[in-house]
Formats: structure tokens, sequence, C-alpha cells
């Protein structure tokens, strides 16, 4: 048995103290897994190596876990608390990926366990967990669906997550749990239609599906007034009254409806085919009819992407180009066949020009159709000769020359070609009652040489029907028959019974035998088909005593005028399945195939998916407000007249916007005693600055400042180097190698605290990041940055600064939040406005709108770490004193040793303390050079989070130094 | 939603197999649903149980493909065998439970942790890796064409040379009208960027500065560049596009088509190549068919591979062609080995045709013609320059290409 000799092999391996070894064996059963082998008796030995620290043994072994979990379920419990110890690691990913695995290990007993991390995870702080929850809450309803309830609770919290992240996945799995809790949708409506741009292309296609049947049943049709029309043509008795009542309800589309359609559109580009397709469909089923033609030409680009996707795309532009063949005629040509395209591409291209083929363009299709006759691909040439058969019954102008021309194809060396010609002018002469004979007779003549069974047994079928147009042929053509009718197919027998049983009828005295032998040979036949065809026949056409009362009637039974076929596309029903489903490609309902619901007569209440004025968000209540946004107009510089006018509206409107806030009574309470505080602080400030500056005046006249002016140059380029995370270097970062001057030092310090209001801005970063970009912004562009000051507002707050411009045209920014003021801005004109914000600390993005006169934004300012420290004043003995504390505690240490550093930071080797701004905790910073080219960098904290953020950004940045 | 994602190599043997949900057994066929799409001689397939868009899951299988690609180098049944554990890596962290979470190579190279096995390096007898570009290898001052195709994550560890690729690669259909007149001709263009630059932060490609974009915004005197219809990657920043003809991105690592564009019927410089056919019958009841073929690209510039196919004793008048009759795709096959700018070939079929007939003459043609052209676009678009940003440490190296394809060029006779 080798393939037992080899597992033991990896089980030794696995059990070796060698990671490497441990990570061959490893790689070779994933081998064995990829390809379909069994390796479940190695799950002891794999299961132990759970908790490695090797981290891409353990994605293997998650990967193995995953797959043998449900066969080996009681030692797989053996691995659940690795899982819920990683549940809590402060890594994003490590949490993530430790929810993945749980939620994917299908043991029903750790249900209870799954439920819990699902809950915690979709309320974690980063959106990569919670995005991972959403996907988890699927995972625990198809292992137990009778969690349903509890796991609508999760989806109804994460629906409301503002993080475009999160909303793909959570979309997905409301579809997969509960897609009939459409009332879940109504408040976070508005939001998914305004985050959809910017949610990930996969999380696109499903949001965009769920939303177009969200529209279908919320709002009413588009389509209406086509509708009355219709109406009125068929009740014409009643239209009056029906008339009244529509001419005094117009239809206006809902703003909502509005909002999806306009918000969908740029999705039109997107590069993922699924998204452009999505968008399309939509548009189709919901869009006004003038409106759907938008899609158009980003379905003809789809055409020149891969062969598969070319083949849906032209299934569903084929089922469109029936109902609207106007919107694809200007691309015409873009469905000409190309040497190099498939059969079935070839074939469906010939559909669509076909649908598109009208008075106007069709000599140029014809043409067209002309050279694909002549294609060496005889499925294909054989297509053409049907689609040639169907402009000709469409176009009655065009009839005769197709006829001609399918003539002229019966002279064809392809048997095929022939063969299809006949079948084709088969049903066209139907259509065309006059001119049969000189046709018929060309056929009669080939029909020796012809040998497609379904093109012998059409010529006879014509032969019989028009047997009074060639009376001398058509005998003739049944003698031919009487000899060869037992080697004929079943098919051709068929019709050779049916053309004696017409010419008996018409032409007894030459046929009367003819007919008789044919009949008996029938009569024998093998086929039982052929045998009733027979004794029907003669029972029918014979007159004998027995069926005397069907007789008389036989002529009239068998030459009874036919109406002539329809020449039908494939498509023409496919529009029964949704576009761009599976269903609508195989034309047949697949499982689990949602039918599209109708649009309602009368539109539900509109008012379901209002949403109250934003209020100051907490994400997590008992942890951390995610922003407490504040924003009174206070405008900094006074540059054009513009933005001074601005500032004064605004100061007018914030007065009394308590009177005017259409908010809840509670938040218009709040605001106004904000607002109170706000210019206590102000005034506070105002005098705290005085003084100050004063005091900076008097700097130069201090002795010894003079030298240290080059140490300044040197915290200046030691700013550039921390300019993303420490505002407040120049504080405190003190050389500790000048131990020539200590006195100096430290009235350094206590000068530039003092003098604290103006350094900092002349120091202030100048990086800005963009809010909202004018494209996004229609014209208004929005940028902020951190000016590294107390915020005026509560010292609990991180100071930001925003600058609105107007680029295009005029809209009226204003800010949702705390307080109302109203400007307008004209173009090109721009202001400056300064909020506070409260990060609790943490870098989670504060999320909040901005609203203009017609529209609202959600946009995000996200700190830096380094913008959420304060610098604090401490002597060298202080530092080290706070210092050793935080190291009792052993958690609040983060050490670590870059090696990269640059010889610019030659002299450098300096310490940094501050407060975070919100909880006033204690961050001390200290780099040390060591005798070796590295340095040692130390952050206590006891924020461990913080710490090992800024620890990673500031070796990024020492690195980039 | 996916249930089971397969690669099959080309004789149908299951190379990768991925369950999402191992409930086999609770599976019937009916259920299921298979799409599959074919790239690099394998066999992409999935199923889904759900009737979930097929656009999804085709995208997603050439998705897959095109990662593959990059995280392995090189498409072949080889080198997806020898890279199992990292595309059922890829696999995992792309698919959770049927969901596709995340396809951008940007996001996934946080969490793939396995190396990428490449076969050897570039040699003759591996077919495998000759590229597109393969005859080039000859010339000292190109890359060879294996370069481009290795995968993108070793260039991370092992040191890999830090090289950027630049190819504008532009597919032609022309039809030619039996009486000479061109009666359609467009061309598919794209620039395609294939980057192994670990910290390339941003990067600008320069195009031609007279390029224009429809029929009306023609610039200049000269003879203009012209595209009907462009799009670009969303990564794309075109704030210089306007003023200067800039692209600006910031590559991830990978391949990405940066732009399309597409030209019809308004081509700038002549067709590259002209036939004139000429089809008689000889007494004897023979079907001669003299075949004038002329390339009016300019002298030097010669086409790699040039195959006309027409629908046969033989007279060729030069050495390096040979020619072949297909009797199954009724076709005569007439292969080109070297074919310079400038000059003109010409070929005598004779043709046993039995029962030739005066309408069996309606019966010959089209002619098709299938070539590539390098270091020629035929739209005439140009990389002016390509900047990185930062300036990168150590060599680095950009290579730009170009490439002219016949996709379908067809002459009525």
């Amino acid at each position: 048995m080798p393939s037992v000799l080899r597992n033991e092999d990896l089980k030794e391996m696995l059990e070796s103290s060698k990671e490497s070894l441990k990570l061959e064996a490893m790689k070779r059963i994933v081998g064995l897994i990829a390809k379909g082998k069994s390796a479940s008796e190695l799950f002891p030995a794999v299961v132990k190596n759970v908790a490695s620290k090797n981290i891409e043994l353990k994605k293997l072994v998650y990967v193995y876990l995953v797959r043998y979990a449900e066969e080996q379920q009681d030692l797989a419990l053996l691995s659940i608390s690795t899982f819920q110890r990683a549940l809590k690691d402060p890594n994003q990913f490590i949490r993530a990926s430790a929810l993945r695995v749980l939620s994917s290990i299908r043991v029903p007993i750790i249900v209870p366990i799954m439920m819990l991390a699902i809950k915690e995870a979709a309320a974690d702080l980063s959106p990569y967990v919670r995005k991972t929850s959403a996907h988890a809450i699927q995972k625990l309803y198809s292992l137990d669906p009778d969690q349903k309830e509890q796991l609508i609770e999760v989806i109804e919290k994460l629906l409301k997550d503002k993080s475009t992240l999160v909303a793909g996945s959570v979309v997905m799995a409301f579809e997969e749990v509960c897609p009939d809790r459409i009332d879940l949708i109504h408040k976070n409506y508005r939001k998914l239609c305004n985050l959809l741009v910017d949610v990930e292309e996969w999380g696109q296609v499903v949001i965009i599906s769920m939303l177009t049947r969200y529209a279908r049943t919320q709002f009413t049709s588009p389509w209406m007034e086509v509708r009355f029309d219709e109406n009125k043509a068929f009740y014409d008795s009643d239209s009056e009254e029906k008339k009244d009542q529509t001419e005094a309800k117009p239809y206006v589309m809902d703003p909502d409806h509005r909002l999806l359609l306009r918000n969908t559109k740029p999705l039109l580009q997107s590069r993922n085919t699924a998204v452009v397709m999505a968008v399309a469909q939509l548009y189709w089923h919901l869009a006004p009819k003038h409106e759907v033609s938008i899609v158009t030409k980003s379905l003809v680009r789809l055409l020149r992407s891969h062969r598969e996707v070319q083949y849906i795309v032209l299934q569903n532009i084929a089922t469109m180009s029936i109902q609207r063949k106007g919107m694809f005629e200007p691309f015409i040509k873009s469905f000409y066949v190309r040497s190099t395209d498939a059969t079935h591409i070839k074939t469906l291209k010939l559909e669509i020009l076909t649908n598109l083929a009208n008075e106007a363009n069709i000599s140029t299709i014809l043409r067209e159709f002309q050279t694909y006759v002549k294609s060496q691909d005889k499925a294909f040439a054989a297509a053409t000769i049907q689609a040639i058969g169907r402009c000709a019954t469409n176009i009655s102008e065009v009839t005769d020359t197709c006829l001609n021309g399918l003539v002229l194809l019966l002279s064809n060396r392809d048997e095929a070609v022939v063969a299809e010609s006949i079948v084709v002018i088969k049903k066209l002469l139907q259509t065309q009652p006059t001119q049969h004979g000189d046709i018929i007779k060309h056929m009669a003549k080939l029909f020796d040489n012809v040998t497609v069974p379904m093109a012998r047994a059409s010529i006879l079928w014509l032969m019989g029907e028009y047997c009074e147009k060639v009376p001398k042929i058509a005998p003739d053509v049944l003698r031919k028959m009487a000899k060869t009718f037992t080697a004929e197919e079943d098919i051709v027998k068929l019709q050779t019974v049916n053309l004696a049983a017409k010419l008996y009828l018409t032409n007894s005295k030459q046929t009367k035998l003819l007919t008789q032998y044919i009949l008996n040979l029938g009569k024998y036949d093998q086929n039982y088909d052929i045998r009733d065809r027979t004794r029907f026949i003669r029972q029918l056409i014979v007159p004998n005593e027995k069926s005397g009362a069907l007789s008389k009637y036989a002529r009239r039974i068998l030459l009874a005028p036919k109406p002539a076929p329809v020449l039908e596309s494939a498509f023409k029903d496919r529009d029964r399945y949704q576009l761009g489903t599976l269903s609508h490609s195989l034309n047949l309902k697949a499982t689990g195939y949602q039918e599209l619901p109708d649009w309602p007569a009368v539109a539900p209440d509109q008012s379901v998916r209002n949403v109250e004025i934003v209020e100051p968000q907490r994400i997590k209540a008992d942890l951390f407000w995610v922003s407490n946004v504040h924003c009174p107009c206070v405008c900094t510089e006074s540059g054009s007249e513009s933005e001074e006018e601005s500032s004064e509206d605004s100061e007018k409107t914030s007065s009394d916007s308590g009177k005017s806030s259409s908010g809840s009574e509670k938040s218009s309470s709040e605001s106004e005693s904000d607002q109170k505080k706000k210019k206590k602080t102000k005034k506070a400030q105002q005098k705290k600055n005085k003084p100050a500056a004063d005091r900076y005046a008097e700097i130069p006249a201090v002795s010894g400042f003079g030298s240290f002016l080059p140490k300044l140059e040197f915290i200046t380029i030691m700013i550039s180097f921390f300019y993303d995370f420490f505002f407040f270097c120049q504080h405190c970062l003190f050389p500790q190698n000048d131990s020539k001057n200590p006195t100096f030092r430290t009235s350094g310090i206590s000068l530039f605290h003092m003098s604290f209001q103006v350094t900092t801005s002349s120091f202030g970063p100048l990086k800005t990041y963009e809010l909202l970009h004018h494209m996004t912004g229609k014209g208004l562009s929005a940028k902020y940055h951190f000016p590294r000051q107390p915020c005026l507002y509560q010292p609990s707050m991180v100071a930001v600064q925003l600058f609105f411009s107007q680029t295009k045209q005029i809209s009226h920014p204003k800010c949702v939040s705390g307080s109302d003021n109203k400007k307008r801005l004209e173009p090109g004109a721009s202001v400056t406005v300064s909020m506070g914000i409260d990060f609790s600390d943490s870098t989670q993005a504060a999320n909040f709108q901005l609203c203009t006169k017609e529209d609202q934004f959600s946009v995000s300012i996200q700190p830096a770490v380094g913008e959420l420290l304060m610098p604090s004043t401490m002597t060298e003995q202080d530092f080290c004193k706070e210092q050793g504390e935080l190291l009792c505690d052993s958690n609040s240490v983060s050490r670590n040793e870059t090696r990269c550093l640059t010889h610019r930071m030659f002299l450098l080797s300096c310490r940094f303390g501050g407060r975070t701004v919100s909880s006033r905790a204690l961050v001390l910073l200290s780099l040390e050079l060591s005798e070796s080219s590295g340095a040692l960098l130390t952050i206590n904290t006891e924020k461990s989070v913080m710490a090992s953020m800024l620890l990673r950004d500031l070796k990024q940045a020492l690195a980039q130094a | 939603m996916i249930s089971q994602v397969f690669i099959l190599s080309s004789k149908g043997d299951h190379l990768i197999y991925k369950d999402y949900f191992r409930r086999r057994n609770h599976y019937n066929h009916k259920d299921l649903y298979f799409l599959h799409i074919r790239q690099g001689g394998l066999y992409w397939v999935a199923t889904t149980t759900v009737g979930s868009s097929p656009f999804a899951i085709i995208e997603f299988l050439n998705r897959l493909a095109a990662l593959v690609k990059d995280y392995c180098g090189s498409l072949s049944e080889k080198s997806v065998q020898m890279n199992f554990a990292l595309i059922y890596e890829l696999l995992d962290e792309i698919v959770d439970y049927g969901y596709i979470q995340t396809m951008s190579s940007d996001v996934l190279k946080n969490f793939i942790q396995t190396e990428a096995v490449t076969s050897r390096p570039f040699s003759l007898f591996d077919l495998s890796n000759v590229g597109l570009f393969g005859a080039e290898t000859q010339q000292s001052k190109v890359a060879p064409s294996s370069a481009a195709t290795r995968p993108i994550q070793s260039s991370r560890e092992q040191g890999g040379k830090s090289e950027i690729f630049v190819d504008v690669i532009e597919r032609m259909t022309v039809v030619i009208g039996s009486n000479g007149v061109l009666m359609k001709a467009d061309v598919e263009g794209e620039i395609r960027v294939k980057c192994y630059m670990p910290s390339c932060s941003e990067m600008r490609i320069g195009l031609n500065e007279e390029f224009s974009i429809g029929k009306s915004q023609l610039r200049g005197y000269g003879a203009a560049v012209r595209v009907d219809e462009c799009s670009f990657h969303q990564a794309v920043r075109l704030d210089e596009f306007d003023s200067h003809r800039i692209l600006r991105l910031c590559p991830s690592q990978g391949e990405q088509t940066v732009m399309q564009y597409q030209l019809s019927d308004d081509l700038p410089s002549a067709l590259p190549f002209r036939l004139f056919p000429t089809i008689e019958r000889d007494n004897g009841g023979r079907l001669l068919m003299y075949m004038k073929l002329r390339c009016d690209l300019p002298p030097k510039r010669s086409p790699l591979t040039f195959v006309c196919l027409i629908s046969l004793s033989q007279e060729l008048s030069s050495p390096d062609q040979s020619a072949e009759l297909k009797p199954q795709s009724r076709a005569v096959v007439w292969q080109i080995a070297r074919f310079a700018g400038g000059t003109q070939l010409s070929a005598l079929f004779k043709l046993e045709v039995p029962s030739l007939s005066s309408a069996s003459m309606l019966e010959v043609g089209p002619v098709g013609l299938s070539f590539e052209l390098p270091k020629i676009t035929a739209t005439g678009l140009q990389i002016r320059f390509l900047r990185l940003s930062p300036v990168q440490p150590g060599p680095s190296q950009r290579w730009v290409r170009y490439v002219t394809h016949s996709d379908s060029y067809t002459i009525r006779i």
C-alpha cells in the first residue's frame, strides 16, 4: 500500500520539530486535497499545528481544517480554542481569518460559539472584520437554519454600516438568508445607492440585482403612459373615466427611483463585465423606455471581451433587439460576422442582424448575408439561409429578391446549402401564393440530386400542395417515389403518402394505381407512424361503405388552404426571464431563479425610506464616540471677499440655528449648549493666545537663542521625517547628546511651550487630504488638514480644517451635524472651516455627510495615528520616571529595533512625551542610537493598539528618511 | 455563488479541484450548472447551483486565470501543477463559501504566503515559454520573451529585477471587397502594463501629443493619431491627459489593461497588405488561381508569421514559402516565412476540380490573412515616454513593445 506508506511519511514530517519539514508536508497534503484525494487520516497530526507561529504553515493548516473538520468533528473541536483566542487578537487580519475558518468548520456543536463570534465581529472596529462577519452569516445559516431570526438581527445591524467594504457582503447575506425581508432595506436604500460606486465590484453586482428587485416592488412603473394608451384602445367604452384619472395624476418618477438610476449609470464604465451587465439589466427593467438606450454602447463594448462573455452578451442583446430595434441599429456594423468568430457566436450575430433588419438597412444586410452563405462553416451557412428567409417574410419589399437569391442557391454545389434553401423556399412560397410554377418546376428537376431527407420531404410537400399548378410534373415525381419508397427516410415516406393522396383527389385518372401501390407499401412499413398514416389516408380517400361520412370532405380536409408559417426569432419568448440571469442564457428556469416582481399598481409609502437627520453617530456606544462633529464656522484667513461675507452669514445663521434646526428636540438643545461652550472656549483661547504671542515677540531677546538656531533647523528636518505623525515633535525632541549646555535645554523647552500657538502654525504641516473630489462632488471639492493645534471647542477633540472650493456650478455646501451654516459659494471661491472631531484615540474614520442644497455626499476623515497625540512637557527625570512606571505593566510596552536608519540620522537620539488627545493617556517615545548602525525605538503607553500602529508608522517614516 | 472550481488539463485531468460546500452527497447533476472557459490550454470550470449571473462567473474565471498567470508567471499545465499549493491558497482567499471576496492583486498580496515555483529558466526547447514575441530574443537589445512570464511575487524576496513592461497591442479586422475596395477596417487596441516593481508609486505614460479621440477633436496639422473611443482602467488618473496626453497611474503588481481604444473605418496609414487575385478556368477544366500579394509596410519591417488561407500543383515565386491543400476545410494554406516590407510575392495555384462549372467559380473565396507585425501599430499610437516616480533605487528596466495582430483580415473574391 504505497499511499498509506506515504501518509506515514507525512505524519513523521508533521511531527518533526523543523518548521520547513512541516511546511513541506502540509504542501504535499494540500496537493492531495487539490487533486481530490483523501487525506483525512492525517487529521490528528495536522490539527496539532493549528497554533503554529509560522503564518504560511498556519494558513495551510486552515485549508486542511476547513476541508476535513466535518468528517472529524471531535478532533476538530480541539482547534476551536485557538480560534477563540485569535478572535481577540489586536491584528484585524488575524481576527478576520480566525472568524473565517471558525465559521467554515461545519460542526453543529459549535453553533453557539459561532453565533457569538459573529455578533461580536459585527461590532468590531475594523470594517474588514465586520465584512468577514457578514460572510460568516451565510455559513452559519446553511449549517443551522434555526438561527435565522438571530442572524437577521445581525444583518439588520450590518445593513446600517456605513463602510463600503461591508455593504456588498451584507447584501449577499441578506439575499441568502432573508431576501423577502424587504423592510430591512427601506432605511438603507439611499445609503446603498450613494455608496454603490465605491463598493468593490463583486458587491456591486449583488447590490444592483437586489436593488432591481426592490425597485420593482416599491416604485410605480415608468412605462405607465404607454400602458394607458393601450388600455384606451382596448376598452373604448369606459376609457373616459380612466382618462380622467390618468390626467389627474401624470406620472412623476419617485426621486428615489431616479437616485438609483443616476447612481448606477457611472458603473457602465466598469472594468468588470458582470457589473456592466447588471447595470444594463437594471436599466432595461427599471428605466423609462427612452432612457434605456444609454446602456447600448457599453454592451457593444463588451463584445470586445472574451469569447465566453461575447456569447452571453449577444444572447442578451438578441432578446433586447427584438423589443427595441432602435437601441442597436446605429451599431449594426458591430454585429457583422468575422471570419475568426466561433460558430455559436456567428449564429447569434445572425440572429441579431435579422432582428435589426428593416426597410432602410436590408440591402446592406442582405449583401453581408450573401458572403456568409459562402462560408465553409456549413452550420453557419445554413443558419444564414434561414435568416434570409426570415428577412424575406418580415420585410415584404425584399421578398422577391430573397426568393430569387434562394433559387440561385439551389444550384449550389454544396448539398447542405441546397437543402436548407429548399426548406426556406417552401416556407416562403406559402406566403407568396402567386409565382409558384417556375420555382416548383425547377425544384422537381433538382429532386433526383437532393439527398437530404428534409429537403426531399419539402419538395414533395410543395408538389402535393400546388399539384394543380404543375399537373404534368407531379404524377411523374410520384412515379419516381413509388420506385424508391422503401429506401426513403420516414419523413420522406410520410410526404410521399401525402402527395399520393392529394394527387388521387385531383388527378385520380393518372395516379389511382400509383396511389394504391404506395398505400400498400405503407401498410407493411416497419414504422407505425407510416402504417397509421397509410390506414388513415386509405379510409379517407378511397370510398367504401364503412367510411362514407368523412370521405365526402376528403378534398376539403387535404386541400384546405394552409396558413403560412411565421418565421420567428428563437429569442422571442426569452424576455420571460430577467436579463443577465442564468435562466435567460439557458432559456429554462434554473433552480433558485427568482422571478422579477411586476410593478405595483400603487406605490407603497415613500416615507419609509426617509432617514432621520444624521445625529452624532455611535457605532459602538459602550466603547467610544466615532465622530462627534461640530462645525461652527471659523474662517482662519480672510483672503477674498466672498469668504468674509460667508463667515458673516454663517455667524448669523449659526446664532439662530437653534430655532431653525429641523432635527429632534434633543439634538437641537445639544447643539445650543455646545454653541455656548464653544463661544466660551473661543474667548478663553483668545485670551490665552494673546500673552503667548507677546512672549513670542520677546524670544529673539533671550540670550543664546542664536546658538539654538542650527538646532532649530535640525528640528525642522525632523518634522519632515515625522510629517505624517507628529506635530509637536519640535517641543519635546531635544538632543540628548548636547551635554554642554543643560540649562539651555530646559529653557528651550519652556520657551517653545510658551510660544505654542505661534510656532505651531509656522511649522504646521502642509499635507492636505482629499475629502471630496470635485468630480464626485459635482464641482464642490473639499480638502482637509490637521492644523495640529488644540481644538477650540473641546480639549478632547482633534482640530481639523476643511477647505471648500467651488469649481463649476453653484451649490450650497452646509454641514449637517450640530449646526446649520448655510453658505453660498461662488465658482472659483473657497472657504475654510475648522471643526473638531473626537476620535477617541482610534484611527477609525469619522464618517459624516456634507450637504448642499441638492446633494448629500458621504465623506470620511481618517486620521494618522500621530494626529491623535498632543505633546506634553516634562523634564527628563519625569520622563524616565513615567517610563519606568509604564514598564512595570508589561502589556503597555512595545519595543522594537529598527535597523534601516540612514546616515542622516547620526546625531539623533531623542525623546518625545505626549498625551493622547481624547483620553489624555501618556505616550512616551524614545529613540536611542546604539553602537551598531541600528537604533532602538521604544514606545511606552497603555494604549497597546496605538503603540503598535505608531511603531509601524514611525519605522516606516524613519526608513524613508 | 460558486459551488466548485476545477482547473482541468487539455485532456480533462483534474489539476486543481476546490469544493466550497463539501456537500457532495446532496448534489444531483440536475441542479448543477457548469460554466467553463478555456485559457492557456487549460479548462477553467466553475459549477453553480443557484441561478446567479453567468456574467459574474465567467468574469470570475477569466480573472482567476489572469491572477494565476500573474502569480505563477505563466499559464500552462506544468506551472499549475507545480504551484497547486499557491493556487489553492489563492482560491481560498478569493472565494469564501462560494462568494467572491476580492480579486484585486493589491489586496491579495497581503494574504498570500506561498511562494511561486517557476519552471526552468528560459530555454529554446521549452516551447511553452516562447511568447508572442519569441523571435525577438535573437536581438541583443531586447528583453527575452520569458522576461514577462514570471511570477509577480518573486520580485519581492528574491531581488528579482524591477522591471516594467508596457505593451501596445492592436488587432485588425479588415474586409476588402471583391473589387478591391476597403469595406470595413477596425482596429481594437490596448495598452497593457505588466509591473514587477515592488515600490512603484506612480507611473506616467506619455502618448503621442497629437493623439485625439473622436472625429471632432483633431489637433494640429500633422497626421493625427486618432481613435474613435477610448476607455481607461479605473486606477488611471487623467488630469494631465487632456493637456499633455499623459496617463498617470499607480500600477499594482501583475498585469493590467490600462487603456482600450477602438478605431473604425478611418485608418491613418495604408493597409499593410493588398492581394490581387485572379481566378480563371483553363482548357483542361482546372481552376487557376493567381495570387499577387504586396506588403506595403516600410522596408525592414516584416511580419513574423504569415498565413494566407485560400479556399493546388503550385508555383511559388520564392523558396521561402510553402503551400498545402487542406481537403477537410477545403482550403489552400499558403505560408510565407519571411516577407519583407515593400516587396511583392505571387503564387499560382492550379486546382483539379471535378465537374467544374461556372457556378463553382462563385464559391471560391474569401481569402483570409493572418499575421503578426512587431514594432508597428496600425493607429500610429506611440508611447512618448515612460516615467516612474519616485525614481527607483537600483537598476530598473522599462520595456515598451508594439505589436499588431490580424484578428480577421478578409479579402473577398
